[in-house]
């Protein structure tokens, strides 16, 4: 709100103020003294609230606000009470005038004192008459005459000072004595004031006061401003002195819920008058820590602030809640009771203001004793009635009946929940506390009734045991049991929510465009609810089951490996609940018993770490996410080898035991020792035998067949080999020589290679090898075809572009043709062959300049060292010079060690010598990229990558990508990124309805940021190449958009990197820019460069990062 | 699990250029000539060409084309009943050469084949698979690593149980009575083939190049015409004499259904016993030195150990041993009965405690399939031949 309104304020007040001073306001007419105070309430309302509340509440406060209808309420509640209480309350109407005309009295007085101690006698006047006070205590501190006349003052029974005191505080005198108070004496006299006086006769009004008044005088206090900064400041400075010593030393918030609980206690009709004075005083109270000025005590700060609150209102509300069990017979359970009102009030407003979590730190450990004293008491049988009847508890449903506040509710519950979770509180405790606290309002109010079942449920993301805390209560609504969740008897609840979550999780929609977290979340709730239906309910609603088909189907196709893992869950559940025997496990990861319904997820807040990563991890992790699709989607096959295999063991076994010596007995040995008496050789050579059998040790029996495989040594018998599908060792054999044999490179192999990319690719390589072993076989095939896509490039990659959108391959057949051809991009890209470096020395080469004459030849080994003189061996006449130098190890003088060094030449080369020559790909580049840009768009027979095969897309986008950035700096890539950028701008790219595609271009788009030269963009720019240009720009926007608008996190944080790599490409072409502007000048090509830069903007860093 | 890994061969003759289908030793240990004891190895290759080997220094000490290349030797064999420098070879081209090896000139090669033609030609005209067999005596004591004494000894007995046969032979076995007499020195020499029915089994003699007997013979009245058609080609056959037969051949043949025959010569027409232990064509008979039992291989995955009780006529399975991979191409039995080795089609050799059955070792070193088997008479040595043309030395278990 405008900050012109307080300008008006100060203006009035000053004026209002100034007569006062000439004594001229002994009577001060109602209106105007009212209009002065509601010029300082209207304005900080204003401008503390309406930017957290909601048009209704706002406005209501507004009206409310108005002095004038403050006033005339607070008559009508006197009315009221003295209609209620007759002889007392007319008496204290007569008492008025009387009252009014002391304060005026008191109020000229202070006016018109030259002294302190004027002052204090003044008010000690006004004081004695209507508080106990002990006048010798303070009486030492001041002047002698004053001391008398203070000790003088006569004191009033105490009927009369409670007369007093309801006339001073209830009337209009209190607020005309607290202005004069705390602006005037306490800007200019306070200071003086002895402290025992300055406790006794100044602090008193607001200390024993009504402290609804005091607190509704003291807050407006807080934010006085005037011109005078050090007026302003000692009046700010006393106003919390006295709200610290009113609220938190006095319990005066405590004493508010007292207050306005005697003061409702009388008819409905009242309370319903008297809600707007309650939501008043708790808003001003709950606004003091936004008010309290900067340096304030930490008392007022709101955490602190807020926790004294809640702490004095609970006990406030803890004793009346006593009061009011006692006198049950009285208590209306619809009505409201004055402190539970403000009560809610006042958390309601804390909520808005944010400090929920010091407000529950406070409700929750309480609720949670409570119950757990309750639980253990009655441990056996626990039920509504336990808690229904003890009086602790009515209160706290009450409380959250109280806050009327929708959007508080919301807030508290959620907080609730997640207060909960870190508490780590049982499936009862938080069951009974929901219960507790919602019991009541969830079956009253519609509304909180759907904001269980709709919000929290579908559009919110709780942890997982919040979600079970939610099911169990809102859908289940029945106690939980030991361990697990319980059905109660209202089953419709459930099969309702079952059908409600069912409709929102089976949409593709729903999968294409919900965060992660959410669907994990919803999943969880699905498959929560799910295992708790029986099948019958689950033939009611025919919906239901069609949905969670619909739903896992659409699921199964995702390439996050998370979503398929949802799908399988929620599968296994249902297929639980529809046939308990059969469960039907769709992946082996969850082959438990019971499922992880937070699939491993991390929590959010370590999710959004990981997403705030660097460039190059950005890169990195769609690479691995994209990389891990393939393999994830082929490793599905199952192969039924494993049955044979066992069936031959055990043949294998049935056999060993045949061969057991004790079992055969044998006739022709019986035989032998009955009829032929003479057989004594036999039985010499048993003998003979038994003392040698220890000579007939058996060696090691183990025996592999690795041997006995007939090795492929042409590639000409691997293609055949490969194609006699039915020969599945011959397959296996094939593919463990394919790509050494490939690598070979021998002559035949061009010639051959378009044949063996197409046996390679259509090799059904997991029917054929045994169970286990299919991810090597695949690996091997892959690692084949990346060495013939290596070796032979264009060859390979013509028959592979004929494959890949031919209707004769299937989608994983289509994502291998992909996948190699990235690998084999990589690994062209990475190439490094090493060739000594050409010496660039002269070609004719002269002896005297390189050596001088005197030294013997270079000539020797490789890997010689230089000529050194050699010192003299002693003898002065040594006529002779010797030299000597360093000459590498001949082979026979060698050792062996254990450590070998291959290779002697290289140590002793210099790195110099040699030189790396890599990426061959930027040859390769446009045979990789051109033909599998064209007609990716095109629906054929089986081809669909626009909508069904997205993967596929995905897959594609990717590889061109990768070949951008193994062509990167050099003239291919900035040849290749218009199509490119072309290809990708094309709308049903990127704005896919799936994040995998949407991924996959921000990546490409990265690449080709990254690819490009800075001088060849400066270039393109320079002589006009729109194409690039507008690419580039489209590339910026786009990535702004969807940094902006998209759903996926992974969406966001890639265009993040991608933005941030368009600036730094920009700069890098300025610069290039500024470079070649000026050789630009001296061609005088009349190009301006205000023109140039133009073509590309550079983000601002201020865009939403 | 520290078991002693497979020994390898202690020796690899090289030379043959193809596969080398048979090996056989020479009937005695060793020869001492000219101051230099030979241990002499014959192997014949799948392309016609019979070496012979000098075990001690591993080194070929004579070749030649005994079978032409294009049918290749098949079967190599010596025996000390047909005496020794006699060797028997028989070819895939219908025929078998009965060879005289003569020491020759000092200067060069110690043996010759004498002038490059055998001492006798049989045409079988049979064209099979079946190894021919030469006859086998049980050897009372199973030690016969004690010198050519022994041997002598046990010609004199054969002579002696040749003359046995002549006299309560009927008429079928006349000739051999006549056969005898000729050379009576070396006693009998006949020789059990498939014959040119392949289903039935010939009985040829080695001196005169005759057929003497079939079986099953060709019962002229069709009475008791056991057939052995049914079993299919004959693929082992195995000749011996045992004890108990007072001196008449007996033959035990391996058929292509798997199943064993035992034949008494003097019955050729009904046959003392078939058993069926094999489910494939059984490649390999082998018995023992006592002739009482002996070790078949097939073209199934198993081995079996059996016994012949020569009293009451039956074959029994003593061990049947299985096999990881099928197929066992050759077989053969220590002299001492202890250790028994086959030649598998899985490269590999296999040593097996003849006694018990229990495998005691496999030999890998060939790298293609093994063709033969064979142990020397002194038990020392033994030489395995594989379709990779080489033929290794091995030394296991010394006697």
């Amino acid at each position: 709100m405008g900050p012109e309104i307080p300008t008006p304020t100060i203006l009035v007040s000053s004026s209002t103020l100034v007569p006062c001073h000439n004594g001229r306001v002994f009577i001060w007419p109602y209106r105007f003294m009212y209009l002065g105070k509601s010029f300082e309430a209207i304005p900080e309302e204003h401008e503390t609230d309406a930017i957290d509340y909601n048009e209704v509440m706002s406005s209501d406060d507004v009206v409310l606000r108005q002095g004038a209808m403050k006033g005339a309420q607070l008559r009508e509640i006197k009315i009221a009470v003295e209609g209620m209480e007759n002889g007392p309350k007319r008496r204290r109407r007569e008492l008025e005038p009387t009252v009014l005309h002391k304060v005026g009295d008191v109020i000229s007085a202070i006016n018109e004192a030259k002294h302190v101690d004027q002052l204090i006698c003044a008010l000690h006047s006004l004081a004695v008459r209507l508080f106990p006070l002990d006048s010798s205590a303070f009486s030492g501190s001041i002047d002698e005459q004053y001391r008398d006349q203070v000790l003088r003052t006569e004191v009033p029974s105490s009927d009369e000072r409670s007369d007093w005191w309801w006339v001073f505080y209830q009337g209009t005198a209190f607020p005309t004595l607290a202005r004069v108070l705390l602006y005037e004496v306490a800007s200019n006299w306070l200071a003086c004031f002895p402290i025992s006086a300055q406790k006794h006769v100044y602090d008193v009004f607001f200390v024993e006061g009504l402290a609804t008044e005091v607190v509704q005088t003291l807050v407006p206090c807080l934010q006085h401003n005037a011109r005078d900064s050090l007026r302003v400041n000692t009046v700010c400075l006393n106003a919390e002195r006295l709200l610290v010593l009113c609220l938190f030393e006095n319990d005066g918030i405590l004493q508010m819920a007292r207050e306005f609980g005697s003061s409702f206690q009388s008819e409905d009709s009242i309370s319903e008058r008297m809600k707007p004075a309650v939501s008043r005083v708790a808003q001003l109270m709950v606004s003091i820590p936004d008010k309290a000025p900067l340096g304030a005590p930490t008392s007022l700060s709101s955490h602190f602030f807020f926790k004294q609150i809640a702490i004095q209102l609970l006990a406030g509300v803890e004793e009346k809640s006593m009061k009011l069990h006692d006198e049950a017979a009285s208590l209306d359970k619809n009505g409201m009771d004055g402190t539970f009102l403000f009560v809610g009030e006042t958390f309601a407003r804390i909520c808005r203001r944010g400090s929920i979590d010091v407000l529950l730190g406070e409700v929750i450990p309480r609720i949670l004793a409570h119950i757990r004293s309750c639980l253990q008491s009655n441990t056996d049988l626990i039920d509504a009635d336990v808690f229904e009847t003890n009086p602790g508890f009515l209160f706290w449903s009450k409380m959250m009946e109280a806050i009327k506040d929708p959007y508080a509710v919301e807030r508290m519950s959620e907080q609730i929940l997640h207060y909960l979770a870190t508490e780590q509180a049982s499936d009862t405790e938080a069951y009974w506390t929901l219960w507790m606290l919602f019991h009541q309002i969830f079956y009253r109010q519609k509304s909180v009734r759907s904001m269980f079942i709709d919000k929290f449920l579908l559009w919110k993301v709780f942890p997982l045991c919040c979600l079970r805390w939610i099911l169990q209560f809102a859908v289940l609504e029945c106690p939980p049991g030991a361990n697990s969740l319980t059905k109660g008897h209202n089953t419709r609840g459930l099969i309702d929510t079952v059908q409600h979550l069912v409709t929102v999780w089976s949409k593709q929609e729903f999968v294409q465009s919900a965060p992660i977290e959410q669907q994990t979340y919803i999943t969880a709730a699905v498959g929560i609810s799910l295992e708790k239906m029986s099948k019958e309910e689950l033939d009611a609603t025919k919906e239901v089951m069609h949905s969670i088909l619909r739903g896992v189907s659409c699921r199964l196709e995702s390439p996050d490996h998370l979503v398929r893992r949802m799908a399988s869950s929620v599968a296994l559940v249902f297929s639980k609940v529809v046939d308990p025997k059969n469960p039907l496990h769709l992946d082996d990861s969850c082959s438990g018993e019971t499922i992880d319904w937070e699939f491993g997820l991390v929590t959010p807040d370590k999710g959004i770490q990981v997403a705030s990563s660097s460039t190059e991890k950005g890169i990195k992790e769609i690479e691995n996410s994209t990389a891990s699709v393939a393999g994830k989607e082929l490793d599905s096959a199952v192969d039924g080898g494993a049955g044979n295999n066992l069936k031959d063991r055990d043949k294998k076994l049935s056999k060993f035991r045949l061969v057991d010596p004790d079992e055969i007995i044998d006739p022709a040995m019986l035989n032998d020792e009955s009829t032929s008496g003479g057989s004594d050789d036999d039985n010499a050579s048993d003998n003979s035998e038994s003392s040698n059998d220890s000579s007939l040790q058996p060696y090691d029996l183990s025996d592999d067949d690795t041997d006995l495989k007939k090795k492929i040594t042409q590639v000409v018998d691997v293609v055949g080999a490969l194609r006699k599908s039915d020969d599945a060792d011959g397959v296996e054999r094939a593919l463990d020589v394919a790509e050494n044999l490939v690598r070979a490179s021998p002559d035949e192999l061009r010639h051959l290679t378009g044949d063996l990319v197409r046996t390679l690719v259509q090799v059904r390589c997991s029917d054929l090898t045994i169970e286990g072993e299919e991810e090597s076989a695949e690996e091997k095939r892959q690692k084949a075809l990346v060495a013939l896509l290596v070796t032979c490039p264009f060859e390979s990659l013509d028959a592979l572009h004929k494959l890949l959108y031919s209707p004769n391959v299937d989608v994983s057949q289509r994502i291998l043709i992909l996948d190699i051809m990235t690998d084999a991009a990589q690994e062209l890209a990475d190439t490094r062959t090493m060739k000594p470096k050409r010496q660039p020395g002269a070609l004719i080469s002269t002896i005297s300049e390189t050596q001088p004459w005197f030294l013997p030849s270079s000539i020797g080994p490789p890997g010689a060292g230089s000529w050194k003189e050699m010192s003299g061996t002693g003898s002065l006449l040594n006529l002779s010079y010797s030299y000597e130098r360093e000459l590498p190890p001949k082979p026979n003088q060698v050792k062996r060690g254990k450590t070998r060094r291959w290779s002697l030449r290289l140590k002793n080369m210099p790195e110099s010598q040699t030189e790396w020559s890599q990426n061959k790909f930027p040859l390769y580049a446009a045979a990789f990229m051109l033909p599998a840009m064209q007609g990716f768009d095109k629906r054929r027979h089986g081809v669909d990558l626009l909508a069904r095969d997205f993967i596929v897309l995905g897959k594609l986008i990717y590889m061109l990508g990768v070949c951008m950035k193994c062509a990167s700096m050099h003239p291919e890539a900035s040849a290749l990124a218009s199509p490119l950028l072309d290809m990708l701008s094309s709308r049903e790219v990127c704005y896919h309805k799936e994040a995998y595609v949407r991924r996959s271009v921000l990546f490409a788009a990265s690449c080709v940021l990254m690819a490009l030269h800075p001088s060849y963009v400066a270039s393109a720019l320079v002589e006009g190449n729109p194409e690039l240009s507008k690419g580039l720009e489209w590339v910026r926007t786009w990535a702004l958009n969807v940094a902006d608008t998209d759903t996926d996190k992974d969406c966001y944080t890639m265009a993040m990197t991608c933005l941030q790599l368009h600036a730094e490409m920009a700069l890098q072409a300025s610069r290039a820019l500024e470079t070649s502007e000026s050789t630009f000048k001296t061609k005088s090509i009349g190009l301006s460069s205000n023109m140039l830069k133009g073509e590309i903007k550079i983000p601002h860093p201020s865009v939403q990062y | 699990m520290s078991k002693r890994p497979p020994p390898d061969p202690v020796a690899v003759l090289r030379g043959h250029r193809a596969s080398v289908t048979d090996v056989c030793f020479h009937p005695s240990n060793s020869i001492l000539f000219t101051g230099y004891i030979y241990s002499i190895l014959f192997t014949g290759s799948s392309d016609g060409e019979l070496r012979i080997w000098d075990t001690v220094q591993h080194r070929t000490v004579s070749s030649a084309w005994v079978h032409s290349a294009a049918h290749g030797v098949v079967c190599v064999a010596a025996s000390p009943l047909i005496g020794d420098n006699k060797l028997v070879s028989q070819g895939r081209d219908g025929t078998v050469k009965y060879w005289d090896i003569e020491e020759g000139g000092l200067s060069s090669l110690i043996f010759n084949f004498d002038n490059r033609s055998p001492s006798l030609t049989i045409k079988t005209n049979a064209y099979h698979f079946c190894k021919l067999s030469l006859m086998k005596k049980p050897c009372a004591c199973a030690r016969q690593a004690e010198g050519p004494k022994h041997y002598h000894d046990m010609d004199v007995k054969d002579t002696v149980d040749a003359e046995m046969l002549n006299d309560s032979s009927g008429k079928a076995q006349e000739s051999l009575t006549e056969c005898s007499d000729a050379a009576h020195a070396e006693g009998p020499k006949y020789v059990a083939i498939a014959g040119e029915q392949s289903s039935e089994v010939e009985i040829w003699d080695l001196n005169t190049a005759e057929r003497i007997a079939q079986l099953p013979q060709k019962c002229l009245g069709g009475s008791s015409n056991y057939c052995t058609k049914s079993r299919g080609m004959c693929m082992a056959v195995q000749a011996f004499l045992p004890s108990e037969s007072q001196g008449f051949l007996n033959i035990l043949s391996g058929y292509e259904d798997g199943t064993m025959v035992w034949w008494d010569i003097r019955n050729p027409g009904i046959p003392i016993t078939s058993v069926k232990f094999h489910l494939e064509p059984i490649l390999s008979i082998c018995l023992d030195g006592s002739c009482s039992g002996g070790i078949s291989g097939a073209a199934d995955n198993k081995i079996v150990i059996f016994g012949l009780d020569n009293p009451m006529g039956s074959c029994v399975v003593k061990k049947e041993i299985s096999l990881e991979r099928p197929g066992i191409s050759g077989t053969s039995v220590r002299s001492d009965g202890k250790i028994a080795a086959t030649a598998g089609w899985d490269h590999r050799i296999r040593i097996f405690n003849y006694r018990k059955g229990s495998a005691l070792a496999i030999l890998k070193y060939h790298r293609a399939t093994c063709n033969a088997v064979s142990f020397s008479p002194d038990c020392k040595l033994m030489a395995s031949s594989s379709e990779d043309s080489t033929v290794a030395l091995w030394e296991l278990y010394p006697p």
